[in-house]
Parts: C-alpha cells; structure tokens; sequence
C-alpha cells in the first residue's frame, strides 16, 4: 500500500490532533467567528442594535480614552479586583488542597465540604451573601463582633464594596482545590521518602517537591482566573442592583459595557470596549504564556 | 491502523451530528405554525415578566377572557423572567421576528421610540384616541416628539405610611400625619426613642423608601434634565433639598442608617411592622405586606409631605406599557389586544386582585371602592388614587440615557461626607452637560 506512506508519521499525528480538536473549531467557525468579526467591525458605527450603523472612524475609541468619564474608574474597578482576587484565590486552593491532601479519617467528608460551595453558584449564592454581609444583622458581622472587631459596613462602603466581593470568591475555591488536590495526589510518594530520608522538614517537602510538581495546574489556573476576573459582571450587577456600588465603587468594566448597550443603547461604543477589553486579557495572557517556562515544571518533559 | 482512523472519522461524525441536533426545532418554524392558529385565528405572542404565583394567574385570565371575548385573535402569554426579558426582546427585534405585544419600562418608553424598537401607535390612535383614559403624567412618559410608543398598563407611587400607635405614645395626634418638611423633622424627634448610640425606635429617615431624586422632584417639580434637554441639577431647590436629606443622615449616624436598612429588605423584619420605625415611605403596594406580617399594626397613610406650605404634594413613579415591537407581524390585532388590557374591566381586575396602581383612571377610581378591600385596603388605595395627580415620572432623556451613573456617585459622596452638597451638586451637572455633549 503506497497511498499509506504518503505521510510521514508527525504529518499523520498533527491531522489526527486537528479531527479531534474538529467540533470546537466547527462550534467556533459557526458561533462565535461571526459575532466576534461583527462585534469588531461595529465597534467602528454608531450601531444602537435596531436603527442605525454608520461608519464613524475611531471615534468611539477616541471618545474612550480621552472623554469617557467612567471608562477609567471601571477599568480600575476591575484591575483592583483582579490584582487582589487572582493570587488570593490561587493561594487559598493551594493552602486549601494541602490541608486536605492528608490520610485521617473523615477526610472525604471534608473535601465533600469544601467543594460544594463550588457546585452552588450564581444569583442564589450573591443574595445570600448579601445577607451575610448585612453591616447590622448579617453573620459575618455578628462572628466579628464576638471578637470584639465592629465590621464594616462592606457592600455599603465605597472602601469595603470591593474587598468584600474578593473575600466572597473566596467561598468558591473549592474548584480549584479539586484540580490541586488531584495534581499532588499524583505526585510520587517516593520523592517525599527520600526527602524525608535527606532530614527535609514538612514546610520543605511543600516547598521543594508540591510546589513545583503542580505549577503546570498552577500555571492553568492563574491564566483562567485571570481571564475570568477580568470578566467579573454578575456578582457586581446583582449585588448592586446593576446600579453600580457607592460611588461607583462597583462599575466594572463589564458592568459599565453592559449599561451602554443596553441601558444607553450604544452598542458599538459597548463593542469598541469589549474589544479594548480583549487585547488587555490578551496581552496579559501572552506574557503569562512568554514567563511560563521559567517557572512551570513539567514532569518527564524538555517542554 | 485503518480501523483507528475509521473509528476516529466515526466518532467526530457523531460528535458533530450531536452538535446540530438542535437545529431540527428551530424556534421559527415553531412559531409560524402558531401564528396561523386552529380555525384560522391570528396568534399573538404576549411577553410579561409576571410569573409569580399572584401575578401570573391575574395576567392569565385577562387574556382568557380577552380570547374569548372575540373570535380573531387568540393570544398566548409567555412569562419571560426580569432579568432577560428586555434583551431577549431586543435580540428578537434585532433578528426580525419579535412578540407582538410586550409588557415594557414607562420611563425608556420615548428612547425606545427613537431608537425604533417599539412601533408607532399613532395611526391607532387617530382612529380611536383613548389617550384621556390614562393619568396625563403617564401619557405624556409614552411620548416621543408628540408620538406615542407604548400604552400605560400599571404603575405606582410613593406615600408616608405612619405608625399611629407610635404617634399617641409620641403625643402626637394619630389623625394628623405630618404636612411640611419642617413637621417631618420634628414629628420624627418627638418619634425617635434613643438608647445610647443607638435607637429603640427611630422617627423617620426619607431615604428609606425613597431616593434623593424623589425628594428633589417633590422641592421643585423638575427633572435632572428638563424637557428641554437643559441640566436642571445645580439649582437651589435641589440643594436645600441634598443639604435637608444630609442633616438627616448626620442627625442618625451610618451605623444606625446601614443596620436599618439591611432590615427594612428582609421582608418580614421590616421594622415598621415591629413600630421601631414611626413612619415611612413606600410605595402604596406596600400594604399587602403590612396585611400579610403585620395585620395587627395600627397605621395611616398620607400623601408625601411638602416641602414649605403650598409648595406641592409631589411624588414621584414609574410603571409599565404594552407595546408593540418595532417589526412584530400582526400590529393591527396587537393593538387590539392592547386596548382591552388597558381598558376599564381589565385594568379594573388587575388593579383589585394585585393592589396594583394602573394607569386608566376610571379603573383607578372604580377600583378604589372595591368589596374586595378591607377598610384599610380602601384607605390606601383610595389615598394612592388621590396621590397619582400629584405624581412625577423620570422619563429617561434620549439625550444622555445612562446620566444617573454620574450623578449616584455624587449623592452617595455628599452623605459619606467627602463632598460638600454644593460641590456634588456642581460637579453632578457639569458632568451631565459633559455626557449630553458628547452624545450630540
């Protein structure tokens, strides 16, 4: 059979690797190229969705960065959020798995215990913390004060808005607990015996042999939750009633995107700053993606 | 080697086909199928977001007694939740095939003229003018240069709920709520019972029920931006009222103001049913809660209190319109159907079994009387039919339709202190005039 060896064995594994990557790139062509091509090219028109798209240059991106009075507060908003909430949530799920990464008994009833506030989410779960950040009556005030400390009046202040949504992705860190938790289980026993041979303390094993043995997942989840945290818009439209926070101080950037759309119907401004929005996560993710190998250990691999 | 790659071929072949399964039930051919009907009638898609377990049944039997009052148009109700309604609603216009009647917001009712997402009904209402049905305020929200966009169905108000048992404990006479700005002030310090830094029952705070805007309206009568497109925010009635409502708030403190507040949301807790808070405003629906938590209370109801003595009972609303998308196939029958939901017997019904403002004034009137309602239902009601002459919309100005994200910040900095009522308010309307700007 000639016809069989007309690929050479890499060809025939990188067409392989493209059939089965086949349904995302169809899903992608068919669902998402379109809106995103359009979005780029209405991002340049008056576009309001029902009357009128007319060319008009670069003004909304003029208007964006010289005139927009909010563009900058919700950029900041979200940069705030996303400098605080990222490492804070990867630390959590690290420190997290670590502490349940141990044979006792009961563990699995733990673990069931920690992830599950990471099967709830959405609207349901904003409300309820609405209520448990209640400055007078909710629960985390009233743990506060049995330790002697007045809380804050969280939602209410312009301070406190912000770092009360990041202690409440804290909750959720249950999802990236379980990707850690399954990484260092996989990590062999025999590098902690002969660590332990070598006198290396417990804090030293973390350190020195956990760390490094699942900084790929490390690596994974960084890049997604920063992505995600620049994409912050639910929590803050539900928990202000999509007005906004105390002077503003929860307009993120998706947040003020969506009033123009939909409030102000100014959907091609709405689209210019989406796509103002993309090359900043994009941006981010390259150098991520650039720093990657200096830090990333990948087991039994050169890459 | 080759059964691999078959295999391979196969197992994407399905995955793909699985993709599309969801094209074999397209929306469309659905609804074609609808509109044409069983025996020949015209098929009405009609969008509300009225799906709770007292709404939903109110809406529904008014289109079944709408389908059976005639024999060519049957309409179909679909509950769309809050949150989606109005996008999905544009996404259908925007795609050509919206609902033929939609429940949409009063105040947008003219941007959505403009931007043509709602039709024309002027060519309705030359042939029948049912345009003095309706409160004049709410007609004139419905406008978009002299056109009307949208039918007024229901809407509200805000009152002064008073606690009355509160008021004799007080010294203060039960059957006379206050009538000035002044009496509030004092009425609430006679109400205000302290306990240390905090309070066992407070008096009164107006921005319980109400916001800032609502209180500038009832000083002065005039819209953040006017009808002339002109900023109206640096004006000396909109400061006295940002400096009354700021002594307010340093007159309670944050503390006590925030703790409050979180109660007044939980509904049961409210503490007005417990008479630890002397009076409130609300808006007049708010009865039913009172009837449902706290039946015992004895209350009263008055219209908002004037700023100086024949300055205006002003208050301030909002509401909802049955419209016609821009695009929807049948207008004609639409606007049909849009007339019986906003005539008398329907607005009557909705009006009785919801305690719901609505927007025909004969059905206001008519309903004010209803054996339904207890004799407090009736007092409330009654004194929400009296307040409606009195009441203001905030119609969102095409020009600047966002506005209120530049000047809720200024507000919220006045009452956390870091701005001066005269510096929010100065920077309130410059940025405003900014926003207009550059929307020209």
């Amino acid at each position: 059979m000639a016809g069989r060896k007309r690929f050479n064995y890499k060809t025939r594994e990188g067409l392989q690797g493209y059939l089965f990557i086949l349904p995302w790139i169809i899903g992608f062509l068919v669902f998402t190229a379109g809106p995103l091509l359009f979005s780029f090219a209405a991002s340049f028109t008056n576009y309001n969705i029902t009357s009128q798209m007319d060319f008009i240059g670069l003004k909304n991106y003029e208007k964006l960065f010289a005139d927009d009075q909010l563009f900058w507060t919700s950029l900041y908003n979200t940069l705030y959020f996303v400098v605080f909430s990222v490492p804070i949530t990867t630390v959590g799920a690290i420190v997290l798995s670590a502490l349940l990464n141990r044979d006792i008994p009961g563990m699995r009833f733990f673990r069931t215990v920690y992830y599950l506030p990471a099967v709830l989410s959405g609207v349901g779960v904003y409300l309820l913390w609405m209520q448990l950040l209640e400055p007078g009556t909710g629960l985390v005030n009233t743990v506060l004060a049995w330790f002697g400390i007045a809380g804050p009046n969280w939602l209410f202040d312009p301070d406190w808005a912000k770092p009360a949504l990041i202690f409440m992705k804290l909750w959720s860190v249950g999802g990236g607990m379980l990707l850690y938790l399954a990484s260092m289980q996989g990590i062999s026993k025999s590098l902690y015996e002969a660590a332990e041979i070598d006198g290396a303390n417990a804090w030293q094993q973390f350190i020195r042999i956990t760390v490094p043995m699942i900084t790929p997942v490390i690596f994974f989840d960084v890049v997604t939750s920063l992505i995600g945290g620049f994409q912050i818009f639910q929590e803050a439209y539900v928990m202000s009633n999509g007005e906004g926070g105390p002077v503003n101080s929860l307009l993120f950037y998706n947040l003020y995107m969506w009033k123009k759309a939909f409030e102000a119907f100014d959907m091609g401004y709405a689209m210019a700053m989406s796509w103002i929005l993309f090359i900043i996560v994009f941006v981010l993710t390259i150098i991520n993606l650039k720093l990657a190998p200096k830090w990333v250990h990948y087991e039994g691999g050169g890459k | 080697m080759r059964h691999l790659k078959w295999l391979s071929v196969l197992f994407i072949a399905v995955l793909v086909l699985s993709g599309c399964n969801g094209f074999t039930k397209g929306d469309s051919a659905k609804k074609d199928k609808q509109a044409e009907g069983e025996d020949g009638k015209v098929v009405l898609d009609f969008w509300t977001f009225w799906g709770s377990e007292i709404r939903r049944p109110v809406v529904e039997k008014i289109v079944e007694d709408f389908n059976k009052s005639q024999d060519k148009i049957e309409v179909k109700h679909t509950f769309v939740p809050w949150g989606d309604i109005w996008t999905k609603e544009l996404a259908s216009i925007a795609a050509g095939s919206p609902p033929d009647v939609v429940i949409n917001d009063i105040n947008a009712t003219a941007l959505r003229g403009e931007k043509k997402q709602a039709e024309n009904l002027s060519k309705y209402l030359e042939k029948d003018d049912i345009s003095g049905n309706f409160y004049e305020e709410l007609w004139n929200a419905t406008l978009y240069e002299g056109d009307s966009y949208g039918i007024p169905f229901n809407t509200d108000t805000r009152v002064l709920f008073y606690n009355k048992d509160a008021f004799k404990e007080a010294g203060l006479d039960p059957e006379q709520p206050p009538k000035t700005w002044d009496e509030l002030w004092e009425f609430a310090e006679k109400l205000d019972v302290k306990n240390g830094d905090k309070y066992d029952r407070m008096g009164f705070y107006p921005l319980f029920g109400a916001g800032t805007d609502v209180w500038m309206l009832n000083a002065d009568k005039v819209n953040f931006i006017d009808e002339n497109d002109e900023v109206k925010i640096n004006t000396p009635e909109k400061l006295d009222t940002l400096k009354w409502l700021k002594s307010w708030h340093d007159k309670y403190g944050d503390n006590n103001i925030n703790s409050w507040q979180s109660q007044m949301e939980s509904q049961q807790g409210n503490p007005f049913f417990s008479g630890d808070l002397g009076m409130l405003v609300q808006q007049p629906t708010f009865f039913t809660q009172i009837r449902d938590y706290a039946p015992d209370l004895n209350f009263g109801v008055a219209l908002l209190p004037e700023k100086e003595p024949g300055n205006g009972n002003t208050s301030w609303g909002g509401g909802f319109v049955a419209e016609i998308p821009y695009g929807a196939k049948h207008p004609d029958e639409s606007w049909e159907f849009i007339k019986y939901l906003t005539d008398k017997e329907a607005q009557e019904y909705w009006a009785v079994k919801n305690f719901d403002n609505v927007a025909n004034k004969e059905a206001a009137e008519t309903a004010a009387e209803s054996d339904e309602f207890s004799e407090d239902g009736k007092m409330v009601y009654g004194l929400a039919v009296e307040a409606m002459p009195h009441t203001m919309l905030t119609p969102t100005p095409v020009v600047a339709p966002d506005f209120p994200t530049l000047i809720n910040p200024e507000f919220d900095n006045v009452y956390l202190g870091k701005k001066t009522p005269e510096q929010a308010l100065e920077d309130a309307e410059k940025k405003v005039q900014k926003l207009i700007d550059q929307n020209k």
